[in-house]
Formats: structure tokens, C-alpha cells, sequence
């Protein structure tokens, strides 16, 4: 088990690196590609929960969301807050039981990132009286491959972050 | 040698004399130059011609390296006073570009004088594919509240502010799923709902609902809000009816509107910060551009 200035030590490089994350989407979001602008925050939760496991997983997903419900509009004021928890419980799950963490383990676990995140927007439009569907599967589709390429920086930088704190230990 | 000279030397002085004189006759008779002058000018002719060529060579270098000096410097002034003209050309492209839009504005304000109007800048544009929204760089310490709505300057509505801050706010555009304002087509006086659809978002599109039954809408009929229910001011621009839906029994079931303002291209907005509930006449806001 690691000390408590160990595990300080280590949220804090995952909270830099999360902060990097959150300079480069605020920079993507300035460019459309494929009617789509890149979407990089699901797979924040999701590849971080594949090193680290379920609870802390779960908990960064939180306060990722928490962070994404601040800065962002959504449909309803605490839409990340309750997916993004998820999102990492799931990943974390997947890492547990199908694949170990890696580059491999992070191009699958941001299949139900995307698929959760995408579709409780869909969901909750669809609650609203929008025929939201056909057009939000498409939107999920194209925001998915035009997102899925950084997945390799994300998962080089969390793991090297992840490394470097277990060397330490 | 010395014999030489000793037996002939009187010979040679008689010869040069002879020559020296059939010379200088020949000289004062001729009207070209004597024969020596002309053997030495023939024989200096090509080293004339030679330097001649080296010397004009030699100034033609000069000259053209002078030249050249003068005409960098001539260019680099040249360049520098391009730039300057063309600064000078984008400030006042820039300057006509917002004096237009202060005219435009001072033409609406002198329509509704009873907009209190907070210019503000886009500072983003949409951030996630699931909503259509601006922040701008103007909050409640400008009196910017919830539910203000924003136009260009034009008065073409462009949305409503959905969150605000000390600084800053974000507006859902008219296209965002959100977003619902009542609406009245200019042409027919016939009421309905503008609201976001977001099969049509993407398309910066939105609907008209619940139309009346039989209403008579065609392409290009310009959509304003109503004003009803004093929630937004009346007469503001939302956009032209693009595109008409019937259903099987013949009556208009929805519309689908172009907003005639281009979110994508606003750099700056005004937000409506205060408006009294007055219904303009009709007349006035045909002439709104």
C-alpha cells in the first residue's frame, strides 16, 4: 500500500496530466473533422480506471465530471457527474477481466466510454421528444473514430504516469 | 660601330634631315595627319579600343552595383510602405465593418428604444456536438442575466442565455435542443413554437411547431418571436421558413427555419439586458434588414 504522500503524489501527476488533456480539447474543439469535433473527456475516466481499478477509477470519474458538468453545457446540470463514474467502473471491470491494461485494453474500454456517454445524450433527448436516434447514433459513430486516434497520447501519458508512481513504490 | 659613324654619320644626319623635311612638307600640305601621327595612332588604335571597352566594362559594373544598392533600398522602402498601406486598409476595412454594425445597431435601438443593449464578444464558439452554444466575455457584472436574449446586429435573435457569471455567459443558440421561443410568422400573423430539433442542429436548422391547422406557409415567410407570455421582446428576427412539412391531410404540420443569423460567422453580439413589453407595429419591422 502506498503512503499518503505517495498517493498525493501520484493524484497530483494525474491531475496534470488531466489538466494537459483539458488545454488539448480546448484547443480541438476550434476544428471539425468529419462534421464532428473531437471529443477527448470520456476517454479520460475510462483509461485511467483501466490502471488504477474500480474505486479509484470510479472516484477520478467523478471529478472528471464534475469538472466536464463546470466547464460544459449539457442537457441536464449534472450529465458527467453520472456517466463518467460509470465509465470508469466499466473500464476498470474490463481491464479486471478481459484485458490488461495497454494501448489494447484502452481502444476497448473507450468503446462503452463513448457508447455510455453518447448514449444517455441520446436517451435524454429522446425523453425531451427529440427523434434523437438515427441522428445520435451518427453523431456517436463519427464523434467515436474521430476521437478513438488519441487514444494512443492518453494512454502513453496516464501511462507513463502510472509507471513513474510505481517505480516509486 | 664607331667606324660606322665615322664614315657615314654625315650620310645619316643628310637622310634624317631629308626625311624630317619631305615630312614636314608633306605635314603642311596634307589635310589628314602626318604619316607618323597616323602610323602611331593606327597602332594605338586597338589599345585604345581595348581600354575603352575595360573602362566602360568597369562603369557598367559600377553603375549596375550602384543601381542595384539603390533599388534594395528603393524596395525595402517600397515593401515597407505596402505593409503600412495595407495596415492601414485593414483597419479601415475593420473600422467600416463595425461602424455598419453600430449603424445597423443605432437603427434598431431608434426602432426599440426600450432595449437596453450589453455588446459582448464570442469568446467560443460550440464546444461539444450535442449543443449549439457561444460563450461571451460578458456576465452579471454587465447586468447579463438568465434568460437574456442575444441578437446580432442585425436584430436577428441568435439565442438565449442559459448560464451566467461574473464575466462571462453562455448562450444556446436558436437551433439548440433547448431552446423554445414563441414565434409569429410575419406574413400570416400565424403563432407557433421555434424550437431546437437536433436532427436539424447540426444543419444550423430549427422547427416551427405547432402550427395552426390550414395555416398557409410558404418558403421564405419570415419568423419573428411573438413577445407572448413577456418572457422575450416581440418582433426580433428568428429566420425565413426553409422548408415546409404537410401531412397526409393537407394542413402544414411543422416548418423548418433557416435562422438568419450565421453562428458560425458572429465575432460580436448585443445582449438584451432590459425591454419593455411593447408590440411594435408591423410596419417597423419589415424595414429590419
Amino acid at each position: 500500500m502506498l503512503a499518503r504522500n505517495e498517493t498525493i503524489f501520484k493524484w497530483l501527476l494525474y491531475g496534470l496530466a488531466t489538466l494537459l488533456c483539458f488545454l488539448v480539447q480546448a484547443v480541438l474543439q476550434r476544428f471539425t473533422f468529419w462534421g464532428v469535433i473531437p471529443f477527448l473527456y470520456p476517454l479520460l475516466p475510462a483509461v485511467v480506471s483501466a490502471y488504477e481499478g474500480t474505486t479509484s477509477g470510479a472516484i477520478y470519474g467523478l471529478a472528471v465530471g464534475v469538472a466536464c458538468d463546470l466547464l460544459l453545457p449539457g442537457p441536464i446540470p449534472c450529465f458527467y457527474t453520472l456517466v463518467f463514474p460509470l465509465v470508469g467502473l466499466c473500464s476498470a471491470l474490463i481491464a479486471q477481466s478481459l484485458l490488461p491494461a495497454g494501448v489494447l485494453c484502452s481502444l476497448v474500454v473507450s468503446v462503452p466510454a463513448f457508447l455510455l456517454t453518447d448514449g444517455f445524450h441520446c436517451f435524454l433527448l429522446w425523453t425531451g421528444g427529440q427523434s434523437a436516434w438515427p441522428t445520435g447514433g451518427s453523431v456517436m459513430i463519427r464523434e467515436f473514430c474521430v476521437s478513438v486516434i488519441l487514444v494512443l497520447p492518453v494512454t502513453w501519458l496516464f501511462a507513463s504516469v502510472f509507471r513513474r508512481t510505481r517505480f516509486d513504490n | 660601330m664607331k667606324n660606322f659613324l665615322k664614315n657615314h654619320g654625315l650620310w645619316i644626319l643628310f637622310a634624317a634631315a631629308v626625311i624630317s623635311v619631305a615630312l614636314a612638307v608633306l605635314s603642311f600640305f596634307s589635310s589628314t595627319s602626318s604619316p607618323l601621327t597616323n602610323l602611331a595612332g593606327i597602332l594605338a588604335s586597338p589599345f585604345r579600343a581595348a581600354y575603352t571597352e575595360i573602362a566602360t566594362w568597369f562603369n557598367d559594373k559600377q553603375n549596375y552595383y550602384k543601381d542595384t544598392t539603390a533599388l534594395e533600398a528603393e524596395n525595402a522602402a517600397l515593401k515597407r510602405r505596402i505593409a503600412e498601406m495595407e495596415r492601414a486598409v485593414r483597419q479601415g476595412e475593420e473600422a467600416s465593418a463595425e461602424n455598419e454594425r453600430l449603424w445597423q445597431l443605432l437603427n434598431l435601438h431608434r426602432r426599440r428604444e426600450d432595449f437596453q443593449f450589453e455588446p459582448a464578444f464570442i469568446t467560443e464558439h460550440t464546444v461539444t456536438n450535442w449543443t449549439s452554444s457561444l460563450t461571451l466575455d460578458k456576465g452579471t457584472k454587465h447586468d447579463v442575466a438568465v434568460n437574456d436574449c442575444v441578437i446580432d446586429e442585425t436584430g436577428a435573435l441568435v439565442g438565449v442565455v442559459s448560464k451566467v457569471g461574473y464575466n462571462w455567459c453562455t448562450v444556446l443558440t436558436i437551433a439548440d435542443t433547448d431552446t423554445s421561443l414563441g414565434a409569429q410568422v410575419f406574413r400570416t400573423k400565424d403563432l407557433g413554437l421555434a424550437v431546437g430539433d437536433f436532427a436539424l442542429m447540426g444543419g444550423n436548422r430549427l422547427r416551427l411547431d405547432y402550427l395552426p391547422a390550414g395555416c398557409q406557409l410558404v418558403a421564405g415567410d419570415l419568423v419573428q418571436t411573438s413577445g407572448l407570455g413577456v418572457y422575450y421582446p416581440s418582433g426580433l428576427t428568428i429566420g425565413s421558413v426553409d422548408e415546409v412539412q404537410v401531412d397526409d391531410s393537407g394542413s402544414v404540420s411543422y416548418a423548418i427555419l433557416a435562422p438568419a443569423a450565421d453562428f458560425d460567422q458572429l465575432t460580436e453580439v448585443f445582449v438584451i439586458t432590459s425591454f419593455d413589453d411593447v408590440v411594435i407595429p408591423a410596419d417597423d419591422t419589415a424595414a429590419e434588414p
